[in-house]
């Protein structure tokens, strides 16, 4: 290109950002420069601190700038559940659709063998030792109904119940506001045979 | 190129861009193919719930070079998903296809053995015995076949009431069973079992061993990733 070499490297490095290629970064870059430059430096300065002080936390491993994280820390959440999640952006979800009140541990990933992901790779011996010396009530597993996501789930479940933990699953079927007529055969299927006893 | 409603089973799928997916699929006529999946992770996808591993499906693709690109997937059976330990064998299978097999290399034999051992394992059949005979299916597909006709250096055949060690790339040589080499020792009885396909429970740990080597072997000294799902039981 010929146009500024900074301007350039401003747009390359745009382009780490998800689903940004090279048009949209030029259109951000532009539009930082042009009319609102405070928002830029703003942006500059959040990112440089996010960077350097956003870590994972020592006991459920979701993103915290603190050593323990809010939700490990809340003297007021239930230690006697534990739900176990594999993105930070799961922990978010469900923060926000649920009022779930225990205790989360991020796994980062799921068991992919053929990915190259197993067991130690997620650091399950570090979940091992919290069953052990810390054994909730209650462990939820809450990883995707994907084949991976119940590797998982089967993997933990056994670690679960080696250590006399009880454990659950959430459960997956239908959604909300959907048609069976439009479901998946399979979705149809799961949600059919976990069904439930209707209580009076 | 276009190939239309061919019987395919997934292997492996992971994440692509913004909302696609890179599917590993083994095709029953065109073998273990590379196909990417446009848009199968959006909101709006229909694929997204039937690309899954271990169930048979249709697809249709588009081809040129490497890589080709789905145009078309519909399930045509809906099995019982995989669960618990035979969830953990079908990924074991899955790795050893992705290892053994070729790009393009059509096997469409071993594409109906890979069926019926999905169709078994989610049926709830002892895995053990399906795991052996399908690496023994596997081995030879990819033509690395056991040699299970007669002595290694002989003509003699093999007998069920003597012991082998069986070396990889020449065949079983007999050995005595006190011969100092016990954990690569295995029975003729298991041997002819193996080669008849009809492994029984007897068997079963002599063939597991015998298996577990010839595939290091081949392997090349990796392991596989799967492998490491068992151990904790």
């Amino acid at each position: 290109m010929n146009s500024e070499p900074l301007l350039d490297q401003l747009i390359e490095a745009l382009r780490c950002l998800p689903g940004v290629g090279p048009k949209s970064a030029q259109r951000m870059a532009l539009h930082l420069l042009e009319r609102n430059r405070e928002g830029g430096k703003h942006l500059s300065t959040m990112l440089d601190a996010a960077m350097e002080r956003i870590g994972r936390c020592r006991v459920c491993r979701n993103l915290t700038e603190e050593e323990i994280c809010l939700i490990c820390g809340n003297e007021k959440r239930d230690k006697s559940l534990l739900c176990i999640v594999e993105t930070p952006s799961d922990v978010m979800a469900i923060e926000q659709a649920t009022g779930y009140q225990g205790r989360y541990f991020v796994l980062m990933g799921r068991l992919s063998p053929l990915d190259g992901i197993g067991p130690e790779e997620l650091g399950l011996e570090d979940l091992a030792e919290q069953l052990n010396n810390n054994p909730p009530r209650e462990m939820i597993i809450a990883t995707n109904p994907t084949v991976e996501g119940e590797a998982t789930a089967y993997y933990l479940q056994r670690m679960a119940q080696k250590q006399g933990v009880a454990v659950s699953r959430i459960s997956h079927g239908v959604p909300l506001g959907g048609e069976l007529e439009f479901t998946d055969q399979s979705t149809i299927a799961h949600a059919f045979s976990s069904r439930q006893a209707v209580e009076n | 190129m276009f190939t239309s409603l061919e019987p395919s089973y997934i292997l492996h799928s992971r994440p692509y861009r913004e909302s696609s997916l890179l599917l590993e699929v083994f095709g029953k006529a065109q073998g273990r193919v590379g196909l990417v999946a446009r848009g199968a992770r959006g909101p709006r996808s229909r694929w997204k719930s039937i690309l899954q591993p271990f169930r048979p499906l249709l697809l249709s693709w588009t081809r040129r070079g490497e890589m080709g690109t789905l145009t078309g997937a519909d399930q045509v059976a809906s099995p019982p998903a995989l669960a618990g330990d035979p969830l953990f064998c079908g990924l074991y299978a899955n790795e050893l296809l992705m290892h053994f097999l070729h790009r393009s290399d059509p096997h469409p034999g071993l594409f109906d053995h890979y069926s019926r051992l999905v169709t078994d394992l989610a049926a709830g059949s002892p895995t053990q015995p399906l795991l052996r005979l399908f690496e023994f299916q596997l081995l030879r597909a990819a033509g690395f076949g056991l040699q299970l006709d007669h002595e290694h250096g002989g003509r003699e055949g093999i007998r069920a009431d003597a012991w082998y060690v069986y070396l990889p790339e020449s065949g079983p040589v007999r050995r005595d069973a006190t011969s100092g080499q016990a954990e690569e020792l295995v029975s003729g009885a298991a041997l002819l079992e193996l080669k008849s396909g009809e492994i029984g429970e007897q068997h079963l740990m002599e063939l597991k061993m015998l298996m577990r080597k010839l595939i290091r072997f081949y392997m090349g000294g990796k392991t596989l990733k799967s492998q490491f799902l068992f151990l904790q039981s």
